[in-house]
């Protein structure tokens, strides 16, 4: 059975002391195993709180969402332990060179054979010769496939995408998302990729619009 | 690999970074000198309790100044089964041209009581006991004597005429406890040995060492306490050790520090403690966006602390090791035979409170990483809504835990009160400068208006800025300002004589001997006062111990016999500090006069009654003036004074003090003087200072050594406060020079900044410390507090610059980063 990720009916503001910020209403989605799907929009329309809501990390002013993983309902802590994010701002650990960024998920789950399975990764993106490089001696592009490679290496169901290419040019960033794309349809995980760029979320399997407090299918 | 592995590696990238290693070394720092404080004070208290039980010689001590009459001896003697009587004079022994101030015991048969005595035939030979002190004819050297009078066993020692032979060099002598802390050289004599008025001194002083049961023990105390007010009298069951008032005093200057230093320690923490935070904070969100439970994430966090703690304790102990042996060696002047052993009680204690401490400044922390969430790394967090319960938080454990530790529990409220005040003060003017300054600033351009404005928008951040640099100003000005007046005071006891030898005690019958001696010499009288000497024994009809009950130096002096002079006239070397000087031809002997600092320290005012027991007997007087020294026409002064007509009253031997003038000729010549007159009591003013400066020495070698660990702990917390709010400085510099301002403008603004930020700090520092010294300067340490405003302005004005210097030279660093970063982006 496919693994799910089901919103139905959500709506969701933010209550500022001067107004209140309404993002959406009645929005529903659904995310499976397998798929890839895009969301754009212009700045401000609440991508990021969609993508949140989805991941499970907050929770909606109105509507359900539910998880569905080996086919019974779980909570959001369960989802969290099955999924990957990748961000904007790469957020790689300053303080180690790659291929300890890349073990470091691994080691956390007490996997004993973290390092080498990141030296494989390493490899996919491409960077084995930077493996003792700190992220502030790599270049912008290198840091994010890193941080993909990072996502995809304990096997999660879904991943999180916010803007992933944001910080990069147009050429690295076909890079990077082809990359991205590459590993999700490789390793049949659900990938959800929040981005600006309109090429990048057609080569989605389902791309989506978040305008006017509402999301519309555009592919 | 387990998570395990990855915990010791976090520990060690925050170690590499200047905040981990900030905050394991401010706690290593706080944890070695708490342990090293209760270690040391663990010995003494050990070795005080020991001494009491082991040393002192029998079960009961009575001990008198001057000599009990038959009828009070007999009455001892018919009170207890097995008595032994000793008396104890200051007398100089000569032997060839060597000469020494010695403390000669005179035994009688029944010595010792309790215990054994130690004895030797060299300085270097091995100790065998000795049933009985020496024979008639024998005399007993201490090893440190034997050795500076170059004298050994088997030599011949003149004494008051008498020869007598050394027949044994002395090691141990069981009633040495009573000496308390006296390092004086040490001899003995078969009690009538040499003539019976050899020894004739007010120095002198009788000891009874009683052996007796329960019941005559208390009967006795019960009459010495009636029949012998002057008397001290110590017992061996429920006895309070001579030296524990002295201990007492220390340990109180002691727990003080411990509190200050907790503070200091807590202020440090909370500075690292915001960044480490933020850092935690990040590492912590990612750590859950790779799907690991926020429990687990937790516990990392908790046992990464933990380490940290381990690590410090260990560094700490280290040293600890070191420092505590170095104390103990230190303290054997004070103390001898202390050992320096391990308490384990001492050290556990110590270990779980700061433990306590230090984990009750985390918890904010913790709490604060609880709620750290994958969503900080999709948004920026929001920050500052915690940091007063925060601080709040760490005010209240900090406070809770001084209380706990330190055993002065008043000390510690005076300190705390002195310290929520001046924190209240510097919110306030914290508050009020800005908002004032943003007012004033509102229609005006400038440097010193956008400081403000700058300022208001991180009202939060600045005050915790501000009360972190203050707390530790006040502590840190506080601390100086003690230690200062503390060895300002032992070294005001060191006035400047003139005259190159003080004649600190002659007898009337002396003083021909001694001016014939001086005509011969060629040397000059400079001051000649006569004196009786008296013990102060009730205060308006209060016993004394009854009347003070904290210690004081004063007090710990007028525990034993003073010198009791009298004058027609004020003396030339003191003048009038209140009351009214008697006249010169006054009947009412009744009048007495002494110095201010006696008054302050007991308490005394006008019209108050002082009774003094001389040579036996009680004379009253009425306080009706003060005195006070007045550099010029001699050193010599007395604390207390009574009129000429007094004397006729008074039944008791003159005596005299007074300095004199040598030539280099003379010092050859003073052995013969005391040959005669071995009670004769001249101090070489050379040797005076040399003592003086002995245990000025040590106090200070201690104080300086507390001080170094304040101003380390202050170091700490400036470079804290300092890195701390690097980030926001750069931040704000960063967008200040992309709106077009010059880096030179930057610095100019960073520099009105941390100015204003100093010099709150600073005010509430001073009046901190103010208010500090009025609660706790005479309630704590006996000293009047006359706090010296150049001093403290000048003390200021070096932390303001240290402040600012700091304060410049980060933004200067941010700002060379901030363009980098700029170009980076
Ligand atoms: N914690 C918050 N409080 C108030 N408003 C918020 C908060 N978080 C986001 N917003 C507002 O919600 C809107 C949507 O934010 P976001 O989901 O980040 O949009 P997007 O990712 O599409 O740019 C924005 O206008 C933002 O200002
Ligand atoms: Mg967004």
């Amino acid at each position: 059975m496919q693994d799910k990720i089901e919103l139905r009916k959500i709506s969701h503001h933010f209550d500022t002391t001067a107004e209140q910020i309404i993002l959406f209403r009645d929005l529903a989605l659904e995310i499976k195993t397998g798929e890839i799907i895009s969301i754009v929009g212009p700045s401000g329309a609440g991508k990021s709180s969609l993508l949140s809501i989805a991941a499970g990390l907050e929770k909606p002013a109105n509507g359900s969402v539910h998880f569905n993983i080996d086919g019974s309902e779980v909570d959001e802590l369960a989802l969290r332990a099955n999924s990957g994010f990748i961000f904007q701002q790469f957020h790689l650990m300053p303080e180690l060179d790659a291929l300890s960024n890349l073990a470091l998920p691994l080691r956390l789950k007490g996997n004993r054979n973290a390092f080498n399975i990141a030296a494989a990764w390493l490899e996919k993106v491409g960077l084995q010769d930077r493996a003792k490089h700190r992220p502030h001696q790599l270049s912008g592009g290198e840091q994010q496939r890193i941080a993909i490679a990072r996502a995809f290496v304990s096997e999660p169901r879904f991943i999180f995408a916010d803007e992933p290419t944001g910080n990069l040019d147009m050429k690295t960033s076909e890079n990077v998302a082809g990359l991205m794309f590459d590993f999700a349809r490789d390793s049949g995980c659900g990938l959800v990729i929040v981005t600006h760029s309109m090429r990048l979320a057609m080569l989605a399997d389902k791309s989506l619009q978040l305008s006017d407090r509402k999301l519309e299918a555009i592919k | 690999m387990t998570p395990f592995s990855l915990i010791l590696e976090n520990v060690r990238h925050d170690l590499r970074a200047s905040d981990g290693k900030l905050a394991i070394m401010t706690q290593a720092a706080l944890i070695f000198f708490l342990l090293t404080l209760s270690l040391s004070s663990a010995s003494v208290q050990q070795y005080l309790a020991k001494n009491l039980l082991q040393m002192l010689g029998s079960d009961l001590v009575i001990e008198q100044h001057g000599t009990l009459t038959a009828e009070q001896e007999a009455k001892i003697r018919a009170a207890a089964p097995k008595v032994s009587k000793t008396e104890l004079v200051g007398i100089t022994l000569t032997h060839g041209p060597n000469w020494e101030r010695v403390q000669l015991k005179q035994v009688d048969d029944a010595y010792p009581l309790q215990g054994t005595l130690m004895v030797g035939s060299s300085p270097a030979a091995e100790k065998t006991p000795a049933a009985k002190g020496p024979g008639i004819g024998e005399i007993w050297l201490g090893p440190r004597l034997a050795t500076k009078l170059e004298a050994s066993v088997g030599d011949q020692i003149s004494l008051a005429g008498t020869a007598h032979t050394v027949t044994a060099i002395l090691f141990h002598e069981p009633d040495r406890i009573m000496e308390g802390h006296s390092v004086a050289y040490r001899a003995m004599i078969k009690a009538g040995s040499a003539a019976p008025d050899a020894f004739d001194t007010s120095g002198r002083r009788q000891r009874f060492l009683i052996e007796a049961d329960t019941e005559a023990r208390t009967s006795l105390e019960a009459w010495t306490k009636e029949n012998l007010p002057a008397a001290t009298l110590i017992k061996k069951q429920g006895g309070r050790h001579p030296l524990a008032g002295f201990w007492k005093r220390t340990e109180n200057f002691l727990g003080l520090a411990s509190v200050i230093l907790f503070f200091m320690a807590a202020v440090a923490m909370d500075m690292t403690n915001r960044r480490w935070l933020v850092q935690m904070r990040y590492r912590l969100s990612l750590y859950s966006s790779f799907g690991i439970s926020s429990s687990t994430v937790l516990t990392m966090a908790g046992l990464q602390w933990f380490i940290g703690f381990m690590l410090s304790l260990g560094v700490a102990g280290i040293f600890t090791v070191a420092a505590h042996y170095f104390i103990v060696g230190e303290l054997q002047a004070f103390f001898p035979g202390i050992e320096g052993g391990w308490s384990g009680d001492a050290v556990a204690k110590t270990v779980m409170l700061t433990f306590g401490l230090l984990l009750a400044l985390q918890v904010p922390a913790l709490i604060q990483l609880k709620r750290a969430s994958i969503l900080d790394l999709i948004r920026s967090a929001p920050e500052g809504a915690y940091t007063w319960l925060r601080l709040l938080w760490g005010l209240i454990a900090v406070s809770g835990l001084a209380a706990a530790y330190s055993d002065n529990l008043l000390l510690t409220g005076l300190m705390l009160g002195a310290i929520g005040m001046a924190l209240v003060l510097m919110i306030f003017l914290t508050w009020a400068t800005v908002a004032v300054g943003d007012k004033w600033g509102a229609g005006r351009a400038g440097f010193v208006p956008f400081a403000f404005f700058f300022m208001r928008q991180r009202l939060f951040a600045k005050s915790a800025q501000v009360l972190g640099l203050g707390l530790c100003a006040l502590l840190l000005l506080f601390t100086l300002m003690l230690m200062r007046d503390l060895s300002g005071m032992m070294e005001s006891y060191a006035r400047h004589h003139d005259g190159n030898l003080l004649v600190s005690e002659a007898q009337s019958d002396q003083m021909a001997d001694i001016e014939a001696w001086a005509k011969k010499t060629g040397s000059d009288f400079k001051q000649l006062r006569p004196f009786v000497s008296a013990k102060l024994i009730r205060v308006n009809e209060l016993a004394l111990a009854d009347y003070m009950k904290k210690p004081s130096d004063t007090l710990s002096t007028l525990k034993r016999p003073i010198r009791l002079s009298w004058s027609e006239q004020m003396p030339t070397n003191n003048t009038l500090s209140g009351g009214t000087w008697w006249p010169s031809d006054t009947r009412d002997w009744q009048q007495i006069s002494t110095e201010p600092e006696v008054m302050t320290d007991l308490g005394l005012s006008y019209g108050d009654t002082l009774t003094y027991q001389i040579n036996g007997r009680s004379y009253s007087f009425t306080l009706v003036a003060s005195h006070s020294y007045k550099p010029g026409g001699g050193s010599i002064t007395f604390w207390f004074q009574v009129p000429t007509a007094a004397r006729a009253q008074i039944e008791a031997d003159t005596r005299f003090m007074g300095s004199m003038e040598l030539p280099e000729t003379a010092w050859s010549e003073l052995a013969a003087l005391w040959q005669q007159h071995p009670t004769l009591s001249l101090v070489s003013l050379r040797e005076l200072t040399e003592r003086l400066d002995n245990m000025l020495g040590l106090v200070i070698k201690l104080t300086s050594g507390y001080a170094a660990m304040v101003l380390l702990l202050a170091m700490f917390v400036l470079i804290a406060s300092s890195k701390g709010f690097e980030a926001d400085d750069q931040r704000k510099n960063g967008l200040l020079m992309s709106m077009g301002l010059k880096r030179g403008d930057c610095l100019k603004l960073s520099t009105y900044d941390w100015a204003i930020t100093a010099i709150i700090a600073a005010t509430g520092a001073v009046a901190g410390t103010w208010i500090a010294g009025q609660l706790m300067y005479e309630a704590q340490f006996g000293l009047a507090y006359k706090p010296d405003p150049l001093w403290i302005g000048g003390t200021i004005g070096l932390m303001v610059m240290a402040v600012c210097g700091v304060g410049v030279l980060t933004c200067m660093r941010s700002l060379t980063t901030s363009v980098r970063d700029l170009l980076a982006t």
